[in-house]
């Protein structure tokens, strides 16, 4: 399993993907996905909303927060973070969703690595690293995009999708309802009936 | 345990607890185990036996297994349970690009927004949008969240997403943000605010989200046409449907058609009571046009209206409290009954309706309107008109104090009537002090370029204006014109630049219409009711209204007009104090007593005078 998480964001070598297959046509068909991570004294919180073309909520699912203890952290180095934002969480909630995204979008430049567990153009706003990322400026964005440079051939397929997204959606600004919502979840007591 | 047993596994072992020599005991653990040896032993080689067959003691492995001895390193692997919720998708009519202007559009793709990649996170610097957010009263957490998850209201409408007329002012959008989460609302702006507007873009985003599929919108009938250009201008992708004059037809409309949105008109509804009721027929929404139809909770239309199967209600009202305290009670009545108990004491209601009225009024959102300037002109009047003012005055409070126990409110109207009427013309000559000042101000009007509404409580007084102001083109708008012409002079009035004055009736000309190319309104009369006036007021000062409105009030001095026109100011005031606070609310007219104080009367009827 940890063999899995070895992932090297900058390696200058070009991952060899599937081709990823077209989106359906139509605005409600046509899907986003937004993916965040959010860290509290509790552990790391998963949201993860699935919106069509006009940004408008179709699917939201969200984790209980995972707190590795001590020996978890000592073992799996300084491949935990990438481990939980990808493969725990981020991956598990996007599988548990009944529709797939044509777009991934997430603000953890550590979950960028969904992009080689699935076939899904993946992007993340506002990175501050810059080592293994492409920068992509776009009108539906009002940050900085990015994108693996291991998957550099899928610029053509992300252009088209951002294209498909309507010029009205920011893709920064489902981020923060994502957090309202966990929030007000939470408060809710879904997380621990999660649990 | 046998010897030579092969596979067995080394346990961990304290020599030091069993030195040789010590014959294999010891004080504190007793009897020392046999040494098992994995190899087989070679048979030249002699070792120690024991006497008898050594047995496994339950004391000894579990001791060997536990702390100190053995520290376990806990779970390894990390586990991660979710929960999701899945929301409503939009009808597949819907399921279409949005309508937008090409050009903006075009600019988006070619002048990408640049980015500056030292802003702040997403959050921190943005500036702050307009959301809907789940009411207090919304217990499940799949319907606060799917509220807490739609896109900001001011994103939607700015052009680039769904085709408007204009971009609605901030106000207006969080008057959608209101209304789309509530089951039960009240939006009680002042007039010309742009309710129906605001009620249109919230039923067409809920259409949009799927979580609406069925609504009926209830007008009074002059505000039919209205609502469709309405409808039209502001969801222009949701199909609609009026109801047919036709019984028969109706019935169609009711039992058959699957069209979304339904339109109709009060009279036509309280028709249509049995279908209204019928428990097969159902509404995700109903929508109330000017509510306060329905504040006499007896009536027949406010019975029908609730009988009305559906899910949401919302009333439309820039007056919900007419006369008093009960209006308000009995709205709640459809919007959410059960809310405002019948007999609950004023002081209460406040607390009780607060979380589904919302009411703006002009000067809160004044930086979004051109200025209303009140001109209240008191006039002289002739000395034909002062004459047979004084006289009808004069004779009238004689006659009215020979009634003695016999007098009614309705002689004391009768009186009033006839004075305001005075007020107006000269019976006799037909002189006017009103209509001299309205000739010189509509002079001003016309060579601004403008145009004007005269409004009066009688349709006769407009017959003559009307021939007064013949060079200016008037157009009539009242009870005696057909209900079908009404419409095109309306549209005539618009757009014919030389038709410069639409003379109305108060009755007629006061509710729901949109003039807002009209930028002067004159009250040549005043009605008993400031709620009344407020209607007429803002058929021009209304969303549109590019230029200030100036409205003239005229009053004759020293007469009934000014008595009436203090009291009426006094209670202005009230009305706006209970609906920000909850104070005793009070009638809005005149109350019997008060009518009776317009003139210097010693005799009163036996109940009031008790």
């Amino acid at each position: 399993m940890i063999d899995n998480l070895e992932m090297s964001p900058a390696k200058p070598t070009e991952s060899t993907a599937l081709p990823i297959p077209l989106p359906p046509a139509g605005p409600t068909a046509f899907t986003i996905g937004f993916l965040t991570l959010l860290s509290d004294p509790s552990g790391v919180v998963g949201g993860y909303l699935l919106t069509n073309a006009w940004g408008r909520p179709l699917e939201f699912r969200m984790s209980t927060a995972v707190q590795p203890n001590r020996v978890q952290q000592i073992l799996y180095g300084p491949t935990l973070t990438e481990y939980l934002h990808t493969d725990l969480i981020g991956k598990t909630l996007i599988e548990k969703t009944a529709l797939a995204p044509a777009l991934l979008v997430t603000d953890s430049v550590h979950a960028l690595a969904l992009r080689s567990r699935m076939n899904v153009p993946t992007l993340v706003i506002d990175a501050t690293e810059s080592v293994g990322l492409i920068k992509l400026s776009h009108a539906r964005a009002s940050v900085a995009l990015a994108y693996s440079s291991r998957f550099a051939s899928d610029r053509a397929a992300i252009e088209e999708r951002l294209e498909r997204v309507d010029p009205a959606v920011d893709l920064a600004e489902p981020f923060t309802r994502i957090r309202e919502a966990v929030v007000e979840a939470r408060k809710m007591g879904v997380t621990t009936r999660a649990a | 345990m046998p010897h030579d047993a092969p596979n067995l596994l080394p346990l961990p072992f304290d020599w030091d607890l069993f030195p040789p020599g010590s014959e294999g005991d010891n004080p504190k653990l007793g009897r020392a185990p046999e040494v098992i040896d994995l190899l087989p032993m070679p048979t030249a080689l002699t070792h120690p036996r024991f006497e008898q067959q050594l047995e496994a003691s339950a004391r000894e492995p579990r001791m060997l297994t536990q702390a100190p001895w053995t520290r376990g390193f806990g779970k390894l692997e990390m586990t991660v349970t979710t929960e999701g919720w899945k929301f409503p998708a939009p009808p597949p009519e819907l399921d279409r690009p949005p309508n937008r202007p090409k050009q903006k559009d075009a600019e988006d793709v070619a002048e990408p927004k640049p980015i500056d990649l030292t802003v702040d996170p997403i959050g921190t610097t943005a500036k702050k949008r307009i959301r809907t957010a789940p009411t207090a009263d919304m217990v499940l957490v799949k319907d606060r969240l799917l509220y807490l998850l739609q896109p900001p209201l001011d994103g939607l409408f700015d052009g680039r997403q769904l085709e408007v007329p204009f971009e609605p002012f901030p106000y207006q959008l969080e008057g959608i943000a209101f209304l789309m989460p509530r089951h039960a609302a009240l939006l009680a702006d002042e007039m010309g605010l742009g309710k129906t507007a605001q009620a249109i873009l919230a039923l067409r985003l809920l259409f949009h989200q799927g979580v609406v599929r069925s609504a009926l919108i209830v007008t009074p009938k002059p505000l039919v046409h209205n609502w469709c250009r309405e409808l039209k201008m502001w969801a222009p992708d949701l199909p609609f449907e009026v109801f047919p004059t036709e019984p028969e037809m109706r019935r169609t409309t009711w039992k058959v058609s699957n069209c979304p949105l339904k339109l109709i008109n009060y009279e036509s509804l309280t028709r249509d009571a049995d279908f209204a009721a019928d428990p097969g027929i159902y509404f995700d929404v109903v929508v109330l046009d000017e509510a306060q139809r329905i504040k006499n909770k007896d009536s027949k239309t406010a019975q029908v209206v609730r009988s009305v199967n559906r899910g949401r209600s919302w009333a439309l009202t820039g007056t919900p409290i007419e006369n008093h305290a009960d209006d308000l009670v009995n709205l709640f009545a459809f919007i959410d009954p059960g809310r405002v108990p019948p007999d609950t004491p004023v002081r209460l209601l406040a607390q009780l309706t607060s979380d589904c009225i919302l009411r703006r009024t002009k000067d809160l959102v004044q930086s979004d309107m051109p200025a209303k300037i009140m001109r209240d002109l008191e006039l002289e009047l002739t000395p034909a008109q002062q004459a047979a003012y004084l006289r009808a005055e004069t004779d009238g409070v004689i006659q009215l104090n020979e009634l003695g126990e016999t007098l009614t409110v309705q002689h004391v109207f009768h009186l009033v009537m006839r004075l305001k009427q005075i007020c107006n013309f000269d019976p006799a000559t037909g002189e006017s002090a009103k209509l001299v000042q309205l000739l010189s101000d509509m002079e001003e009007v016309v060579a601004s370029g403008r145009k004007a509404i005269v409004f009066s409580q009688w349709v006769e007084p407009l017959l003559v204006i009307a021939k007064a102001l013949e060079r200016y083109n008037p157009l009539q708008y009242h009870g005696r014109i057909p209900q079908n012409e009404r419409t095109p002079i309306l549209d005539r009035f618009r757009d014919d630049p030389d038709a410069h004055v639409l003379l109305m009736s108060y009755g007629s000309g006061s509710v729901g219409l949109n003039l807002q190319f009209t930028n002067y309104v004159f009250l040549f009369d005043r009605w008993w009711n400031p709620a009344v006036e407020d209607q007429a007021i803002n058929r021009a000062h209304r969303i549109g209204q590019r230029h200030p409105v100036t409205v003239t009030r005229f009053i004759s001095e020293n007469t009934i007009e000014q008595r009436i026109a203090s009291i009426l100011e006094a209670k202005r005031k009230v009305f706006t104090d209970l609906l920000s606070a909850a104070d005793k609310p009070a009638n809005r007219g005149l109350s019997e007593e008060e009518v009776f104080g317009l003139f210097d009367i010693a005799a009163r009827p036996k109940r009031a005078a008790g």
